[in-house]
């Protein structure tokens, strides 16, 4: 018996339909369909009139999901691709993230984007999208790397009050599986220490976190213990684990799948370096993909995100620094 | 009556001043409040400036044509009490003088209403003229923050570190190196370290950072002996030296000169340190003026000293300000040495043991016994050569055999 | 006298004598209020920018009016105090959230006509325009699923640029999809700030695109207030009796610039001078007293009145504290746990 990091999605929005009655489903191809991954299969025949297609309108989507919830309901949006988010970032930064600050009423509406490239998705099929709104204040974005999570930060995402930009990666889909959902879930807020080491740290998060892995064991092969922090959340930033974890091994490298010019891996480090400078043994080192759009052929794309064998690499140069 | 301020308002966003072009009002008319009293034009429209309250015009500062910056005070109207209070208008004594800032008041410049336009800085030179470090050296040899934290914690120096071939790139040592090391020699015998013994080993670090070499000259101890023998009460050997040093010092003050950058700082007063060893370590006080006073004169004060600095009762005061100092290590049985000087100080002057040899005397034509020392000097090698070395130790060899002259 | 700000829930089918004198003391309140406040901008008693909507009053306050402060959902935009005011919202919110008053709706975090009260059914606007739309979509569709959408109406308000915005098209689009009870007023006011309709479309009407979205379209002669009343209110009727969207566009011309820092000297003096370019407030003050609603008399009271009520939600607003920095939580979430 396995479950799917896509069947975790499909679970909790399912348990979050019965539990509730003030979450609804808006998307593109979710009805009947159930979504362009399936993610929403069979729901609408479970629970009519509440998982519905939305027109080819991704700033409509979310403004009438802010509507919505300062009327009272938990509206989740799935978007088709994060990549198509770009249409409703206005909504997204300016109405929702500045509306609890402005008027005193929060938006609990959640934003479902998938990430993340696979082989052949292109540029427009594949971006990793967090950096930009958690620029903006006021917008919370979860990166769950585990199906446990999936499941666990999309429910807690609909519960919060905050608007939250749920970014699951398309690639943990399906070949991502675990035996059985987590009952104990970890709040979101809080990163976890996926593997346990000393000599050096990396902190990244969604299907980055499993690429660390496979590198981490290589290089446990040579002796070396590498400990990889999922961060699960982007916002809000886990600093006090990646600060222990620092604290632990004195070296760090930031990985990420998004471009390299700012973002989570520069947050990182920039924190690292102004709250634990005392800490690190080494300059902190970061690892991002190339900064071009994300090519189409899976060879180029292959060679365009960081891989177990591009991690490593960066790893033997901060082990040696 | 109450006086209001009529100023020029922030009419658009980028505005920073606007032009009368028709004042509506003059000195002494009468105004109702929401009046359009001054027609302005701003780069983006025309624009009219209104009043707060009714009042009667008192004063017009503002003239037709000119240009006033945005918070200009450009009239001032009468009003009264009943009428300010209705409409909420500002009076002078409240504002003070609107459109200057307090001096030394900074504000947000964004909503600084009452500023002419603000002059960017033109281009400017450099205040740093090359980079004192260079910069982008790869694999550079340095010391990490986390090392450091840890050797502030365990109280460790760089030097304390030498012992530690660094794995990391450069050669550096990293944190695991020393980890490492100190877990190596966590099982050896040890002991602490006393306050007198770090204070010694900081000393010698700091001193050990310039080129230091050393000459000796073997010089003949019988006249100083004899002359001493006589005096009641001894004077130590060493303050022999030690004014034979001085007045060699005086006629070549660059001799002991301190280098520093590119000067080289001559001594003011010829005050010589005297080394007394101490339990773990040495102390050295220092004796004043030895140039100019002779040795009956000194005898006092230097065995004060000597005392003092055995029963480590010496003041900091008296322990500063020599330019160079003298060490009798003769005393040990010691021949010859590489004495240190201190990390202030350019030269050093040793003493050895006086052993009788036997010398040759042209005069009696065989080999007459003497009692010989050997006096070495160290110095700093950037300010003295061995030339000016030897100069020197030949000028204090040649003093000592005249000791009723010291 | 009644109070012009109180809830009138309309259940005739025409509109009466009630209605009409009701819009035209809103009207009057809300050029005096305006007027004020562009004194005061022009004092330098208020900082950042003001936008007025004169000769767009008729218009604006016809749709207040015909809503029901009890229940419907009116978002406005820029040039709406008359629509605001009508609705009930208080004076004293437009003048404290002016003058940056802590204790406004806003309090001092956004100001001019960026407020409102979302969970009062008054929405506060952003200043992307078309953005509304779709927020007043969202608020119907959650009463329609929470079995709550009967007889609700939402409204909101354009200006003829604002339907040039990709948020205005998806929204309405997608109102229409859902079938919503939404009244949708667009102001063609001839001018989007400096630029003219034939820059901003190239239709002949705006109304033509009700048909594009499938949505009901009416026009009016926005400087006629007994017309407005009364489109409006057929408008708003129809919305509330399950019709579907309903688009409402208004033809006047903006009598006053952009915002107050604009002296509008693009506007040509012809169009002025034209049918377009008269005052709604004259024609319906002329209105008023000619259909015997009310006597000359009784509009001089209430431009007296307003003028009271307008100095007294000024006086107040001024004596109130501004937010202190050093005071403020400065967050952006509501989440007692979540930090950055």
């Amino acid at each position: 018996m396995s479950v799917t990091y896509i069947d975790a999605i499909h679970q909790a929005q399912r348990d979050l339909l019965a539990e509730r009655d003030d979450v609804f489903l808006y998307g593109q191809d979710i009805g009947g369909f159930g979504g362009a991954f399936k993610a929403t299969k069979g729901l609408l025949e479970e629970f009519p009139g509440r998982v519905m297609d939305s027109p080819i309108s991704e700033d409509a989507m979310v403004g009438m999901a802010i509507g919505a919830a300062i009327s009272g309901m938990r509206p989740i949006v799935e978007m088709q691709f994060a990549d198509f988010s770009s249409i409703a970032f206005n909504q997204i930064a300016n109405h929702a993230g500045t509306h609890y600050y402005r008027t005193g009423i929060p938006v609990p509406i959640t934003v479902r984007l998938p990430c993340g490239g696979t082989p052949g998705s292109g540029p427009f099929h594949s971006q990793m999208v967090e950096t930009l709104y958690a620029h903006y204040p006021g917008i919370i974005v979860a990166t769950p790397a585990t199906v446990s999570d999936a499941y666990h930060l999309l429910k807690e995402s609909v519960e919060i009050d905050d608007p939250v930009v749920f970014c699951e990666h398309k690639f943990l889909y399906r070949w991502l599986k675990t035996t059985e959902i987590d009952p104990e879930p970890l709040p979101l807020g809080m990163a976890r220490i996926t593997r346990p080491g000393k000599h050096a740290t990396v902190v990244t998060y969604s299907a980055m976190v499993h690429e660390a892995v496979r590198a981490a064991d290589r290089l446990a092969k040579e002796g070396w213990e590498i400990e990889v922090v999922d961060l699960r959340s982007v916002k809000p930033l886990d600093m006090d684990t990646v600060i222990a974890s620092v604290a632990r091994t004195g070296r760090l490298l930031a990985l990420g799948e998004a471009f390299p010019w700012g973002g989570v891996t520069a947050e990182v480090v920039s924190r690292v370096v102004a709250e634990g400078f005392h800490l690190l043994d080494a300059p902190p080192l970061r690892l991002n993909s190339k900064d071009t759009p994300i090519p189409y052929h899976p060879d180029l794309w292959a060679a365009h995100r960081p891989t177990p064998e591009s991690i490593l690499e960066k790893l033997r140069e901060l082990l040696n620094l | 009556m109450p006086q209001v301020p009529i100023i020029m308002p922030q009419l658009g966003e980028s505005i920073a001043e606007a032009r009368i072009i028709r004042l509506n009002i003059a000195v002494g008319d009468s105004v109702v409040a929401d009046q359009e009293i001054i027609e302005v034009e701003t780069n983006k429209a025309m624009m009219g400036v209104t009043t707060l309250c009714g009042g009667t015009v008192t004063e017009i500062r503002a003239e037709e044509g000119v240009e006033y910056a945005v918070g200009s005070l450009l009239g001032i109207l009468e009003a009264t009490e009943e009428e300010i209070s209705r409409t909420g208008a500002p009076t002078m004594g409240e504002q003070g003088e609107p459109g200057l800032l307090d001096e030394g008041e900074e504000g947000n410049l964004h909503f600084r209403q009452t500023e002419q336009s603000y002059e960017e800085p033109k281009l400017v030179e450099p205040s740093v003229r090359g980079l004192p470090v260079p910069a982008g050296m790869k694999g550079a040899h340095y010391i990490s923050p986390r090392m450091r934290a840890r050797m502030d914690e365990l109280g460790l120096r760089e030097a304390d570190i030498s012992a530690i071939a660094g794995s990391g790139a450069g050669g550096r040592v990293t944190v695991e190196d020393l980890e490492q090391f100190l877990e190596y020699i966590s099982d050896w015998p040890d002991s602490t370290a006393s306050p007198m013994r770090l204070a010694v080993a900081d000393a010698m670090r700091r001193s050990w950072s310039r080129p230091l070499a050393s000459v000796g000259l073997p010089v003949v101890l019988d006249p100083v002996l004899e002359h001493r023998s006589r005096q009641n009460p001894k004077p130590g050997l060493t303050l022999y030296v030690l004014r034979a040093f001085a007045i060699a010092l005086s006629e070549q003050p660059a001799t002991a000169g301190f280098l520093i950058g590119e000067k080289v700082v001559h001594p003011r007063a010829y005050d010589i340190g005297i080394a007394v060893q101490v339990e773990d370590g040495v102390v050295v006080p220092v004796l004043r003026n030895v140039d100019q006073l002779r040795v009956p004169e000194l005898a006092e004060e230097y065995g004060q000293l000597v005392r003092q600095a055995r029963n480590r009762k010496l003041t900091p005061e008296q322990a500063q300000g020599g330019i160079a100092t003298v060490t009798n290590f003769g005393t040990f049985g010691l021949k010859w040495g590489t004495p240190i000087p201190l990390p202030n100080e350019t030269l050093i002057l040793g003493l050895a043991a006086g052993i009788k040899q036997p010398r040759w005397s042209e005069e009696v034509g065989a080999f007459v016994p003497v009692t010989e020392t050997e006096i070495c000097l160290t110095f700093d090698h950037r300010v003295v050569d061995g030339g000016g070395a030897g100069l020197l130790l030949q000028r204090i060899g040649a003093l000592l055999q005249s000791p009723e002259k010291l | 006298m009644e109070s012009p700000s109180a809830s009138v829930p309309i259940t005739s089918s025409e509109i009466d004598a009630d209605l009409i004198r009701r819009t035209l003391r809103v009207m009057i309140i809300s050029r005096t209020l305006e007027s004020k406040l562009s004194s005061l901008y022009k004092a330098g008693k208020i900082v950042g920018g003001v936008y007025l909507g004169t000769g767009q009053e008729a218009f604006s306050a016809s749709l207040g009016c015909c809503l029901d402060q009890g229940k419907d959902i009116f978002a406005p935009l820029i040039r709406d105090q008359a629509g605001r005011t009508g609705f009930g919202e208080p004076l004293i919110e437009a003048t404290r959230t002016y003058l940056g008053s802590a204790l406004g709706p806003m309090r001092g975090r956004d100001g001019n006509i960026h407020r409102g009260r979302p969970a009062e059914r008054r929405p506060a606007m952003i200043s992307h325009l078309g953005t509304s739309v779709s927020v007043v979509a969202g608020m119907l569709m959650a009463r329609r699923m929470k079995g709550e959408l009967l007889e609700v109406v939402g409204a909101t308000c354009v200006g003829d640029g604002a339907t040039s915005t990709g948020a205005f098209h998806e929204g309405l689009n997608l109102a229409a999809v859902e079938k919503l009870p939404i009244v949708v007023l667009v102001a063609d006011n001839q001018f989007a700030y400096s630029t003219p309709r034939e820059r901003q479309f190239a239709c002949e009407n705006l109304v033509d695109r009700a048909r594009g979205y499938g949505v009901t379209g009416r026009e009016v002669d926005a400087t006629n207030l007994l017309e407005c009343l009364t489109v409006v209110h057929e408008a708003v009727k129809a919305a509330r009796a399950g019709e579907g969207p309903q688009m409402v566009v208004g033809k006047l011309l903006r009598l006053c610039g952009h915002g107050e820092h604009d002296d509008a000297s693009y506007v040509a003096p012809e169009l002025k001078d034209s049918k377009l370019g008269r005052d709604c407030l004259e024609i319906g003050i002329q209105q008023v007293v000619e259909e015997g609603l009310a006597t000359a008399d009784e509009v001089e009271l209430w431009k007296k009145e307003a003028a009271e009520e307008v100095q007294e939600a000024v006086a107040n607003a001024q004596t109130d504290p501004g937010p202190d920095p050093y005071r403020d939580d400065w967050r952006a979430f509501s989440s007692k746990g979540i930090n950055s």
